[in-house]
């Protein structure tokens, strides 16, 4: 029943793209999105977003196929993008527009997709040790996210569960009808987890 | 591995202690030597999966060939049952894994990328719009239903467009109002789930009120 959720965007691989630090490609990630925004009009920045992007994807060692399928993915968002500025816009104006929300998206999924999930928490988890004075405390936050993660197909199996026992009674399971079942268990659910926790130790 | 959190049903009767009885919201510990943080982490950690499950293609009603997401109701409800920090800071580990690349948002999207698109702003939105929804909704115990209502369509609906029509403006390069136009496309659909979130929370807390805190410790 529970379709296949939480594969990750990541791809494995041992390419340079992968191999580089997560902060480095967050700052490189950051500082041109910062450029797009600041020099919407410098075309040059566009296709540097695009060159970036194109010659990543291809050195990440995905398949030239997966590239060309994210560019497929943004069709609806391209067409999304177009309509509206050709009315008030002039085309070259409306396809930098395009090409730098695009350029942006494409560099911001290749990072997804060179980085596993475990090594961008754990960047988090280091970048939040300054905010330690001001109370929030990495550990717990690492704690929670992980709970998060484990939780989802508890849910999932809670939320088939439900559906399960609808069927049984000839009952037509709207999203509405299920979900207030849904929230209980959760809750509930929620209420073991910080037992099982404390039974740990976690204080 | 359908479930791979403990289940062990502790009581602390190993440590020899009583369990005490009776729930005494206000106090560091309200039973069974679970404290209130252990307590809050859990439950944020549970609604923010629960988010992601209202987001995936399954739980997605189809009406009239349009699929209606029902994340921003799970927002509403993370605000309205765990009170304005807890509820925001679920959606915020929410989007933390979303950023880390896990497939957690409407229809399985996710990884950065979901931030660099138009509708970003709405999604960023929900941190506020849990805290607006949590902070009016849990204003005072026992729940009002008035003010319930005024939470939600505050919190949920205008907090979040609020935040989702200039990104998309930006992005989609239209001016302030022509984005509003094309928000208010959303609004029916969203004040509908502002009615069901109210109704899910007042039967909610009338059923299993342990979860609302926040507005039980404001009158007891």
């Amino acid at each position: 029943m529970a379709s296949t959720p939480l594969i990750p965007l990541h791809r494995p691989g041992d390419s340079p793209v992968h191999r580089m630090p997560v902060p480095a490609k967050f700052a490189v990630l950051l500082a041109l999105a910062l450029a797009l925004s600041l020099r919407r009009e410098d075309p040059w920045i566009v296709a540097a977003a695009w060159a970036l992007a194109v010659v990543g994807h291809l050195a990440s060692g995905a398949p030239t196929v997966a590239l060309l399928r994210r560019l497929w993915g943004l069709r609806w968002l391209v067409l999304l993008l177009t309509v509206p500025q050709l009315i008030f816009l002039t085309g070259a104006e409306t396809a930098l527009n395009v090409a730098r929300v695009t350029g942006l998206i494409l560099l911001a999924g290749l990072l997804t997709l060179t980085t596993s999930t475990e090594a961008v928490l754990d960047a988090v988890e280091r970048a939040l040790h300054p905010l330690r004075r001001l109370g929030v405390d990495p550990e717990r936050v690492s704690l929670a996210l992980s709970l998060t993660i484990r939780s989802v197909p508890t849910i999932l199996g809670f939320h088939a569960e439900i559906r399960q026992a609808q069927r049984a009674r000839g009952a037509r399971g709207g999203p509405w009808t299920t979900i207030m079942p849904l929230l209980v268990m959760t809750l509930r659910h929620a209420e073991r987890t910080a037992e099982a926790l404390t039974a740990r130790g976690v204080r | 591995m359908p479930s791979t959190a403990p289940q062990t049903p502790t009581t602390p009767a190993a440590s020899g202690a009583p369990a005490p009885q009776a729930l005494r919201p206000g106090t560091a510990r309200d039973d069974g030597g679970v404290s209130r943080s252990v307590r809050g982490i859990a439950r944020m950690a549970v609604f923010a999966a629960l988010v992601a499950v209202l987001g995936q293609p399954f739980a997605v009603p189809v009406i009239a060939g349009v699929p209606i997401t029902l994340q921003t109701l799970g927002v509403m409800l993370a605000g309205a049952v765990l009170g304005p920090w807890r509820g925001a800071g679920a959606m915020v580990l929410l989007h933390l894994l979303v950023a880390a690349g896990l497939p957690l948002l409407s229809q399985g999207s996710g990884g950065l990328a979901v931030y660099a698109g138009p509708t970003a702003g709405y999604a960023l939105g929900w941190i506020p719009g849990a805290l607006v929804v949590g902070a009016i909704v849990q204003a005072g115990w026992p729940l009002r239903l008035w003010r319930t209502a005024a939470g939600t369509v505050l919190g949920g609906v205008a907090v979040i467009h609020a935040c989702g029509i200039p990104v998309m403006a930006w992005q989609l390069g239209l001016s302030l109002p022509q984005a509003a136009v094309s928000s208010a496309a959303f609004v029916p659909g969203d004040l509908a789930k502002a009615v069901a979130a109210v109704l899910l929370t007042h039967t909610l807390a009338r059923a299993y009120p342990t979860p609302f805190e926040h507005a039980r410790r404001r009158r007891g």
